[in-house]
């Protein structure tokens, strides 16, 4: 080959490394590494086992409950369809007859309007933990233990590794504290790890009376004069200590970071007394809760990535009403969520939100009736693995529909991947670490197959 | 009465089942007899003083047979100890067990506890005037409270002159620091 037409080929072939999509020795495809298509990603975990039917199917009854042909769609913050016209039980007042109006900048305008839905996805586990675990890692989880952090790294791990961000770049936002939820922060990987971890709350432990009778009274010192000998003698301590071996492992926030922290949660303190937390219009929920912290944390620290987790509809179980009710919340709960990242000059236009459930529900109800007669349903068969997402933002296509019901495209994995893709650190993952077909949902938007 | 092994001599079925035969009746008076003494001398034995006491807590001769660490129960129940001198109750330990979970960096959450416990009047601290005036006794004091054992001669000038040099360290500074090292975290 002669010189110049080797340098013009090795030359074509490096422009198309670099333009085209990497294909890694698995044959799966990744969309550029290093190029964030958002400064900021939300991914809401819309956990509890939300029931394909009930939620993205918009069937309201019809589905669930026999002699009730009442269907509708009941998260109209999020999904694009029309409400119940009878038998309404979720909204507020007595009885619940009285739906939540949708949020203003939802009307005629809903976040399937303004994004790409992906009808009908695979979950992998029909249980909560496996099903988060999976969201978190991109695994299936099936060798997950519970009461046990995760196996593989969490994408909390991999923003920070191969983002390079720091501890208060990257934020999960629990639902509360049972259920290991607040072993889901980082991984007990070799090569992660909790020097990669997340910082975590669980606000509605967090910041509730009681733990405010503990931590809510702090004594402010001086940062020269106090803080500093305070953190130096213990610097003396901790290097004396690690001369014979011991040493701690930590989140790894800066001494600034933990200041920031602990301002913050002075003033999460002073909201709850004041009554002047960020909080949905309709608040009379945990998950409600739930997110009006994550959108504090949201505004205060504009994290590169936040995972909140809402859990609200597991009431299912037992209480078919109590179950649509709490949807109907969570809808509300994300609408005011996605309001807030609008209004905050800082993140609108530069943030993406992806919403998925970790698994689904049943097909068949159980034995335990509601006030209204209506039976419960727990998860365990194949319904239970029926899942969707839901994502917008900067370069996601509106009002878009990936797949449908009859044809389900992408699977509960995606949802860490993706958020590595939009943050730019997708090509860093190792590909062993990933459950089989694993992909981009931002890849899967444009091509799915 | 009750003999010292619960039988009841008068009453006693063992007693009453014995056979009434001649020769038996003289070591049955003489048994009696000697139960009935033995009765009498306990019933005047002078009551034993309980003494409680706590135990002597071994202190460690270096940091490095430290190797477990403390779960978040221990850590905040010495804690509490170590800075009120007195007991902590389990439902508050539960309570701020709870807490701690609720938080990600329990570095964060350990700090903000012992905040908020110096605000609380009821902490036991020696004075300034009392860690300057034999500063000595104090570094060594401080060690034996927090880190239970006694400071080398290397760590206690260290500390020594880092007290001198830093006007502003008072007894709180120097036991928040010791409570919030890693060391303290271990057992």
């Amino acid at each position: 080959m002669k010189r110049r037409s080797f340098i013009k080929t090795s030359a074509a072939t490096a422009a198309g490394a670099i333009a085209a999509p990497y294909i890694l020795p698995s044959g799966r495809l990744f969309a550029q590494t290093g190029s964030r298509s958002a400064e900021h990603v939300v991914l809401v975990m819309f956990a509890g086992g939300v029931r394909h039917q009930e939620s993205v199917g918009m069937r309201y009854l019809d589905d669930a409950q026999v002699n009730e042909p009442y269907p509708g769609n009941i998260m109209y913050n999020m999904l694009t369809g029309a409400p119940p016209e009878m038998k309404i039980v979720y909204g507020t007042g007595e009885g619940g007859i009285s739906p939540i109006p949708a949020l203003p900048s939802f009307v005629n305008n809903s976040l399937q309007a303004q994004g790409t839905l992906f009808q009908e996805m695979q979950a992998f586990s029909s249980g909560h933990f496996g099903g988060l675990n999976s969201i978190l890692q991109g695994i299936s989880a099936e060798s997950q233990g519970l009461k046990q952090r995760p196996i593989n790294p969490t994408i909390f791990e991999y923003i920070r590794r191969h983002g390079g961000y720091g501890a208060t770049d990257v934020w999960f936002v629990g639902n509360g504290i049972d259920g290991s939820v607040p072993l889901l922060n980082y991984s007990g990987h070799p090569d992660y790890g909790i020097k990669y971890g997340a910082n975590f709350f669980a606000p509605n432990v967090t910041f509730n009376q009681q733990s405010q009778t503990y931590l809510g009274n702090s004594k402010i010192y001086h940062p020269e004069n106090e803080l500093n000998p305070m953190y130096k003698l213990k610097a003396f301590l901790d290097n004396t200590f690690a001369n014979y071996g011991g040493s701690l492992d930590a989140l790894g926030n800066t001494e600034e970071e933990k200041q920031n922290i602990k301002t913050f949660m002075n003033l999460m303190y002073e909201k709850v007394e004041n009554g002047t937390l960020n909080l949905p219009p309709v608040s009379d929920s945990g998950d409600a809760y739930t997110i009006g912290f994550a959108s504090e944390v949201m505004t205060y620290f504009k994290p590169a990535f936040m995972t909140v987790n809402l859990s609200g509809v597991d009431v299912c179980h037992s209480n078919f009403s109590d179950y649509v009710r709490a949807m109907h919340r969570a809808d509300h709960a994300v609408g005011h969520l996605w309001e807030v990242i609008q209004n905050d000059p800082n993140l609108a236009g530069n943030t993406s939100i992806i919403c998925i459930p970790e698994c689904g529900r049943n097909d068949e109800p159980n034995s335990i009736q509601d006030e209204n007669l209506w039976r419960a349903y727990d998860h365990s068969d194949a319904n239970s693995l029926r899942i969707w997402s839901l994502m917008a933002g900067p370069g996601i296509l509106s009002n878009h529909v990936v797949g449908s019901f009859d044809a389900p495209v992408g699977q509960v994995s995606d949802a860490m991947l993706t958020v590595a893709d939009i943050l730019g650190i997708a090509g860093s993952i190792p590909t062993n670490l990933l459950a089989d077909n694993t992909q981009s949902l931002l890849y899967l938007m444009n091509n799915p197959g | 009465m009750n003999t010292p092994d619960g039988i009841n001599p008068n009453t006693s079925t063992h007693m009453s089942q014995m056979p009434s035969q001649p020769h038996y009746k003289g070591l049955v008076a003489s048994l009696g007899a000697l139960a009935a003494v033995g009765t009498l001398l306990q019933s005047c034995r002078k009551e034993k003083e309980a003494l409680f006491e706590l135990n002597p807590v071994n202190l460690y001769s270096s940091a490095a047979e430290k190797d477990k660490e403390k779960t978040n129960a221990q850590y905040i129940s010495i804690l509490y100890t170590n800075l009120f001198q007195s007991a902590i109750s389990s439902n508050q330990v539960f309570e701020l067990d709870e807490a701690f979970r609720s938080i990600g960096d329990q570095e964060i959450a350990k700090e903000v506890l012992i905040s908020n416990f110096f605000n609380n009047a009821g902490v036991q601290l020696p004075t300034s005037e009392e860690m300057n005036g034999d500063m000595d006794t104090f570094i060594i004091e401080t060690y034996k409270r927090f880190l239970l054992r006694i400071p080398n001669e290397a760590e206690q000038l260290w500390v020594k002159n880092f007290i001198l040099s830093h006007p502003y360290v008072t007894p709180e500074i120097v036991y928040f620091s010791f409570a919030l090292c890693n060391e303290y975290k271990y057992y």
